[in-house]
């Protein structure tokens, strides 16, 4: 189980290991991983092996994020108000890896509905990172995060809002890509906020992400903002040649200068990446330093706020208990959802709620909600101009490594720092997005980002998967540090 | 309308007619086995989709046009936010910023006046899923859920229930001549909001409007603004104007009133906002163009026409552009070369007349044009008298045969030549003193001569071959 | 209009959600943080002249759906997370009053 996808196909098809084989071993593993980091919402026992065909996912298990509607399956957002809930149907891209052959083992842990940066905020409890227990995942796709870098299984599905995946999986050390918005279906998918929310997937390798994505993808009649992606063959160009290439990092965020008071984690970090950035020109690529309008980066954090939590809002007005979910305790019907609201929701997404709501107020609309949309388009169009130039923006992770449990509580502070925000942008502009380990800060894996414009998921992956290789991070798997 | 003047805008829903839902693809027909049309949106299970429904779009801009509003060049929807139990998902898909038609008018014709009235805006949305009440319960039931409703909103430029009335019988005409909803009321497809309120007849200032919901025929809103227009005057009159709110009132049919519902300071802000689930779609020039050739003549339009072209009278016309199929059959009469006055007569008397006893509607009516036409040629011919032909009429109504096959048989008429010959020689032979009056200049009584062979034949007798005998023989 | 405590339970209430003081106070703070931000964005330049993104990606086609019909899903299915039905409904405490 701590192969890659590529490996593990190899194995089956030579018949050195059987599916279930592996079944066995990743059930055993999701027990081992529960006991350790409350990482998962169902183990599925009864996963039964499936034959071995020509398509690479066969036969190998995966964790799918408790937010994917699974048919038969328990499946609850992480939230209470879907504690019970056993959807009728499956998500498109769920429904496409079981076409596959793939087998699901497990539903991961998430922040309720997405919402959240930390995988503390789930129903069952806080998800800890397996390189060291006393410090978070990261989120919201912190169980799978957490499982794929254990060595559960290669992969598991993740969905991003706003770094959902990628942040995530940097904590953890592992692979995280969301590609385009709108090329993996979102049918089936709780909504966060859907004019952000991807879908996508958390590996140990960048080649691993694109075969899965090529499993997941395709046009769906069923959700209008999918589009047709036959002619992207991401495995295929995965291993294509990157010389010539060119590469941006912004100014602004990557320079120590920026920070006032830096800690010596945000030092290395930094100093860090800079040294990958030479990687990427003995590959051929061409790096260079741009500056971006700091306003408008500032702004970055609250605009993400401001949208996401206004769509939030809307988007789970369907949960009331009425027709899913627990009922609530009331006189009337409308104490009854409010019961079941008020119960079943955690604070940070009630707030979260509240805010939305304020924005999108009638007489707040302007201010709040269509300014942030405003600057959302600005921030985007300055990504696009860059994209004329550059193929891709390379970009630290975060501060640094995963924080500690008991530090950051997921509320906007004004400190927060724009460094810690900035794969939003891939969200605002459905761009392909890509978190790949980069090195290590105090045994803690810290990681780097490229993000590319829409449509170009090929040239993403193939930067990042060149510059894996010119890293000995590849397929790692986490070690308790003491 | 005495000394104040009513100023009256109206909201009207109308269900469109559809295979499937306007976001999901459960069937939209009304259904009375509670939650048989319905699918994983019309629940609003977590993870479901909303995904527009092409013809939908089409009616809504089929009716766009018809109503002479201008069509955004992008189509988007909004969510319409708040709770209540008959709606699901949280908020209602509807259109807010750019809704598919604005500024239109329509022009209504109200005891023999013609007047435009302008419409704000008509927009494509869903329907809710509906309530049944109990003694302490209530079934939810999402047949509904989903199903397309136009929303037409007018200016507040209608002044009189009259013309209120005027103006739903003119849209529901509309809707049925563009054959996008049945407009039934009696199955709940047209469903009303309606604004009041009064001013002085010289005033300037509109006065404080005060709204009714969810008025569900068109007598009732007839019934209610004219309760509210004497409830809103007596309060005037009586110096208390100041006691008429800016509310949300509804009406009470058994009673005829209108009952307090909130004020407009606990109305809802609906927090609307852009569905980002559903794209922005450019309306394609060429696709508007063709929905536009597909709109049909409407009833006021085949009305003159009808007058100005075929020389009906206003009554007849009026009477046959009421429903497009009354029209159709016409229409359809006339290009089988029937003519015009003839076809309109035999549709405004006896078939309408049929088809409302019967209470079924045209297009389950027996005689088609075609089948009209047999009777309506051997009434030309000569074969046929009217009175005959009335017989063959309901015959063939009756038994579901030909009308042709009731001509040749015991209805038809003697056109036998020899048989009338001997029959007619016998009638002058009885009446030679009418015979010798005639000869010498009596020529009137040639009508009380055909009157003896209709007597004799029990008005069987071919009138024209009857004529010509007798003319022969009494020429002599 | 302020963003104040009260004003924060009013809108909870609106969105069928009860809130505790902590909770409350904490909307506050947060909010107050989004607000300093936005009140920036407003000294943008030309800010006004630009269309608000409303949706992730905006230059694709996409059709429409035909207008067919699918077979219901069955109300066994429908109903299977309900906690209250009756017959083939949804059962709820009789709805009195309000509706939009």
């Amino acid at each position: 189980m701590n192969q890659t996808i590529e490996e593990l196909h190899e194995l089956l098809k030579e018949k050195k290991i059987t599916s279930q084989e592996l079944v066995q071993e990743s059930l055993k593993k999701s027990h081992e991983v529960q006991e350790k980091y409350n990482a998962f919402v169902t183990i599925l026992d009864e996963a039964k092996a499936t034959e071995i065909t020509d398509n690479p996912l066969s036969g190998i298990p995966f964790g799918i994020k408790d937010n994917y509607s699974t048919k038969g399956i328990l499946s609850t957002g992480s939230s209470n108000t879907l504690k019970d809930y056993i959807p009728i149907f499956t998500a498109t891209a769920v429904e496409k890896l079981l076409s596959a052959g793939a087998i699901p083992v497990n539903k991961t842990v998430l922040d309720e509905f997405g919402m959240g940066g930390t995988g503390t905020s789930g129903h069952t409890g806080v998800v800890l990172n397996p390189w060291d227990s006393t410090r978070m995942c990261a989120g919201s796709s912190a169980g799978s995060a957490c499982a794929v870098a254990s060595g559960v299984y290669p992969y598991a599905l993740g969905s991003d809002t706003g770094d959902s995946i990628r942040k995530p999986a940097a904590y953890c050390g592992i692979v995280g890509y969301k590609p385009t918005y709108g090329m993996i279906s979102r049918y089936g998918v709780f909504p966060f906020a859907s004019s952000l929310d991807h879908c996508g997937v958390l590996t140990r390798s960048v080649a691993d992400a694109a075969i899965v994505v090529d499993n997941m993808k395709g046009i769906d009649p069923q959700d209008m903002t999918s589009w047709d992606s036959k002619d992207l063959h991401l495995y295929e160009h995965v291993k294509d040649d990157v010389k010539g290439l060119h590469c941006c990092y912004i100014k602004e965020l990557c320079n120590i200068e920026s920070y006032p008071n830096p800690t010596e984690e945000l030092k290395s970090h930094l100093e860090n990446f800079k040294n990958k950035l030479e990687l990427c020109k003995e590959l051929g690529i061409e790096v260079e330093e741009v500056s971006v309008d700091s306003a408008l980066l500032e702004a970055l954090p609250s605009v993400y706020v401001a949208i996401s939590c206004a769509e939030a809002t809307s988007n789970m007005s369907n949960l009331t208990g009425l027709i899913f979910g627990p009922r609530g305790e009331g006189n009337n019907v409308f104490e009854m959802m409010m019961n079941h609201r008020t119960h079943g929701f955690s604070p940070l997404i009630k707030r979260r709620f509240v805010i939305g709501s304020y924005i999108l107020q009638k007489e707040n609309q302007e201010r709040y909600f269509k300014n942030a949309q405003r600057v959302r388009r600005l921030l985007v169009d300055t990504w696009k101009k860059l994209f004329e130039t550059y193929d891709a923006v390379i970009l630290p992770v975060g501060t640094g490594p995963a924080k500690h449990l008991d530090g950051d509580k997921d509320i906007l502070s004004h400190d927060t720092e724009v460094l810690e925000e900035h794969l939003q942008i891939g969200n605002f502009g459905g761009f392909p997005s890509i978190t790949l380990p980069d090195g290590f800060i105090n045994n803690l894996p810290v990681a780097l980002n490229i993000t590319g414009n829409c449509y170009n998921d090929e040239t993403v992956l193939k930067i990042a998967y060149a510059l894996e290789s010119k890293m000995n991070y590849k397929n790692q798997i986490a070690k308790e540090v003491e | 309308m005495g000394k104040y003047k009513a100023v009256i805008g109206l909201e009207m829903h109308c269900e469109l007619k559809s295979n499937s839902k306007v976001f999901s693809s459960a069937k939209n027909s009304y259904n009375e086995v509670p939650n048989d049309n319905i699918t994983y949106l019309d629940l609003a299970l977590p993870g479901t989709l909303p995904v527009v429904n092409k013809k939908c779009v089409h009616d809504a801009l089929m009716m766009s046009m018809a109503l002479n509003c201008t069509q955004p060049e992008y189509m988007y929807f909004d969510r319409k936010n708040y709770y209540y139990p008959d709606l699901p998902k949280g908020y209602q898909i509807t259109q807010m910023d750019a809704p598919v038609g604005i500024n239109g008018f329509v022009e209504i014709e109200c005891k023999g006046e013609k007047k435009k009235i302008y419409i704000h805006d008509i927009h494509l949305e869903e329907d809710a899923a509906s309530l049944d009440h109990f003694y302490d319960t209530t079934n939810i039931d999402y047949n509904r859920a989903g199903v397309p409703l136009l929303e037409l909103v007018t200016e507040p430029c209608i002044n009189s229930p009259e013309e209120a009335v005027a103006f739903l019988e003119t849209m529901r005409s509309i809707y049925k001549y563009c054959d996008v909803s049945e407009a039934d009321t009696k199955k709940g497809q047209i469903r009303c909001d309606v604004n009041v309120s009064i001013m002085d007849n010289d005033a300037t200032e509109l006065g404080t409007k005060v709204e009714m919901k969810n008025i569900n025929s068109f007598s009732n809103v007839y019934d209610a603004i004219c309760y509210e227009i004497k409830r809103q005057s007596e309060l005037k009159d009586q110096g208390r104007y100041d006691e008429v709110e800016q509310e949300t009132r509804r009406f009470d049919e058994e009673t005829g009133t209108t009952i307090r519902m909130r004020s407009k300071a606990d109305a809802l802000d609906y927090k609307y906002f852009v569905d980002p689930n559903l794209p922005k779609f450019k309306i394609d020039p060429e696709w508007l163009e063709e929905i536009r050739n597909e709109i049909p003549l409407l009833a006021n339009q085949r009305k003159e026409k009808y007058i100005k072209e075929h020389g009906l009278s206003e009554y007849d016309a009026g009477v046959i552009v009421k429903e497009r199929e009354y029209a159709e059959y016409f229409e359809n009469c006339i290009a089988l070369g029937i003519d015009t006055k003839t076809a309109a007569n035999w549709l405004t008397t006896q078939i309408l007349g049929f088809i409302n006893k019967e209470e079924i509607s045209l297009k389950d009516f027996y005689l088609t044009p075609k089948l009209l036409k047999q009777i309506i040629d051997e009434i030309d011919k000569g074969t046929l008298s009217t009175k005959l032909a009335k017989e063959v009429f309901y015959k063939a109504l009756e038994e579901k045969k030909e009308p042709k096959n009731f001509i040749s048989q015991e209805n038809a008429q003697i056109s036998d030549k020899n048989e009338l010959e001997t029959l007619i020689n016998q009638i002058l032979e009885e009446n030679t003193h009418q015979v010798e009056e005639y000869k010498k200049g009596k020529t009137n009584l040639f009508d009380f001569f055909v009157g003896q062979v209709m007597k004799n034949t029990h008005g069987k007798a071919n009138p024209v071959l009857t004529k010509e005998i007798l003319k022969q023989k009494l020429e002599k | 209009m302020k963003f104040t405590s009260e004003l924060v339970d009013d809108l909870a209430a609106k969105l069928l959600i009860g809130l505790s003081k902590e909770e409350n106070q904490m909307v506050v703070d947060e909010f107050n943080i989004i607000d300093d931000t936005l009140k920036k964005v407003e000294k943008i330049e030309n800010i006004k002249e630009v269309e608000p993104m409303t949706h992730c990606l905006d230059d694709f086609t996409f059709t429409l759906r035909e207008d067919k019909a699918n077979e219901s899903i069955s109300v066994e299915d429908a109903l299977r997370n309900c906690k209250k039905t009756e017959g083939r409904e949804v059962e709820v405490p009789k709805v009195v009053g309000g509706d939009n």
